[in-house]
């Protein structure tokens, strides 16, 4: 099985003295579903940002798709961004931009020709449920409906690896379920998927492979896991 | 790069129409300040004309002794104009100068009722390539065997050369400070546009947006606001100039002021250069600076 994901014996301090990740060791395989669970400020956020490379490690290193992105120079943080898509708990759709924009926007900025960007952008709204809703603004969508533009943007350019920052922390329980069904959909297409939560429901009835971070270290690494440990 | 200017300029419109507010107050904000920068130059391109047409008149004017032969004549004003810092010398004979003489004082008097002799002697008139170097041409003159006096206007001179790098330099001090001070205006206001669309910055980095991208849109805008703000600047510009030289040409018809022909097309053009270049870089500067991009 190919490696995606694979993080070094990482550790992450900040320059006010926190330190974020403690010799972190972990490695996600392709077409994998892995849930990053743990309280807040365990470190989860940080796992992801060094593997989309809004930081870089103090320690240790970091490969993503084989590839040594340790001391990946920030212009170069662009390419790498491209090869994957990141969804976030705020959703970080562009305000004055209609459904379509935002999923479109991801293909402009990577010079994609014009003619592709139509086809593309509907059929990426057309996977997560949007294509009557494409000349919506955001504030004209329900939460739900705005994370699905988020993933519909994450996903147009088809990228090997999505990676999930508490996509389900502004939604209600029902919208949650709606949304982590269709990262499932995703991942079951062949996407690699990596889920930031802890949304207890979501993580016990879906028993995916589940990666427990404490106090900046690796507790836990369990497939089929729930949320609370069993041990 | 292509893409990337096409993308680019329709961002920068759309970014332009939709941020109306922010986009106007940035727009006037340069307008204001490109109006004062212009008017400035006017006025310090009015004053640089005064002072060369003032600096025209200066001459040095040699009187020759009694009784030279023409050819001494000849070859004094030969001497003169090989002095270094000559432009040109005009003999004068003494029967000229009588003659100017006469004309000057115009017909109520005649000077050959009153005088049977010309009492004037041949003087030659030195024009000088450079006004402040009169004095050292008068006492280089002066030292000339055929030369028995020179006036080169003397404390006049000075306060004339005084007079007119003040208005040169004054003008040119006025305008640039202005330039300056228009400078980090119109910056500050185009890094407000730009921080105040932060998020958006940011979310473009995030889906993996970079270089050129990530500027252009932003750039482009600049270079906009700086065009449109020419505009207007010139829309108001154009007609005052026009006005305030017609009022001051009435009340004062002996200043000489630039034709506008001469003056606005030169000046409307370096506005609208400088207006888009400050537009672009203030833009390009905010972003490297505030942005970390």
């Amino acid at each position: 099985m190919r490696i995606v994901i694979r993080l070094q014996g990482v550790t992450k301090r900040h320059p006010n003295g926190l330190t974020a990740l403690a010799d972190v060791s972990l490695s996600v395989a392709e077409g994998e579903f892995v849930f990053l669970i743990g309280p807040t400020g365990a470190g989860k956020s940080t796992v992801l940002r060094l593997i989309y490379r809004a930081e870089t490690p103090t320690n240790g290193r970091v490969f993503v798709g084989g590839r040594d992105i340790t001391r990946l120079p920030a212009r170069a943080a662009p390419a790498l961004r491209r090869s994957l898509g990141v969804v976030f708990q705020d959703f970080k759709l562009l305000p004055r931009k209609t459904a379509f924009e935002n999923v479109a926007f991801a293909l402009q900025v990577t010079g994609t020709s014009p003619e592709e960007i139509r086809p593309r952008t509907l059929a990426a709204l057309e996977l997560v449920g949007l294509a009557d809703r494409a000349e919506a603004l955001p504030w004209q969508l329900s939460g739900g409906e705005q994370q699905r533009v988020s993933i519909a943007r994450a996903l147009v350019r088809r990228p090997p690896l999505l990676l999930a920052d508490e996509p389900t922390g502004n939604l209600d329980p029902r919208t949650s379920w709606e949304i982590i069904q269709l990262l499932s959909r995703i991942n079951l297409r062949g996407t690699t998927m990596v889920v930031a939560t802890h949304n207890k429901l979501v993580v016990d009835i879906l028993r995916k492979r589940v990666i427990e971070l404490a106090g900046g270290r690796v507790v836990r690494d369990e497939d089929y896991g729930l949320y609370a440990s069993q041990a | 790069m292509r893409a990337a200017a096409g993308y680019g300029a329709g961002e920068a419109w759309t970014a332009f129409r939709r941020n109306g507010l922010m986009s106007l107050a940035a727009v006037l904000t340069i307008m204001v300040t490109l109006l004062l920068v212009g008017a400035a130059t006017a006025v310090a391109a009015n004053l640089r004309l005064l002072a060369s047409i003032l600096e025209g008149r200066v001459e040095v004017v040699a009187y020759l002794r009694d009784g030279l032969a023409p050819a001494e004549v000849q070859r004094t004003a030969a001497a003169a104009r090989a002095l270094p810092g000559v432009r040109a010398v005009t003999v004068v004979g003494r029967d000229e100068a009588l003659g100017r003489l006469q004309d000057a004082l115009g017909e109520r008097v005649s000077l050959r009722d009153l005088i049977q002799t010309n009492p004037l002697p041949d003087s030659l008139e030195i024009a000088v390539s450079n006004p402040a170097r009169a004095h050292e041409v008068a006492a280089a003159v002066a030292e000339m065997e055929a030369v028995e006096d020179v006036t080169s206007g003397g404390q006049v001179l000075d306060r004339l050369l005084a007079a007119t790098w003040l208005l040169r330099g004054g003008g040119a001090a006025a305008a640039a400070l202005l330039a300056g001070v228009a400078l980090i205006i119109i910056m500050n206001t185009i890094r407000l546009t730009i921080l105040g669309r932060r998020q958006e910055v940011e979310i473009m980095q995030l889906v993996g947006a970079g270089g050129w991208y990530l500027r252009a849109p932003f750039i482009l805008e600049g270079a906009l606001q700086g065009l449109l703000a020419t505009l207007l600047a010139g829309a108001l510009l154009v007609p005052g100039y026009l006005v305030v030289r017609d009022r001051v040409g009435a009340l004062l018809p002996f200043l000489p002021l630039l034709d506008p022909a001469a003056l606005l097309p030169a000046l409307v053009g370096a506005m609208a250069a400088a207006g888009v270049l400050v537009g672009m870089s203030g833009s390009s500067l905010a972003l490297r600076r505030f942005l970390h991009i």
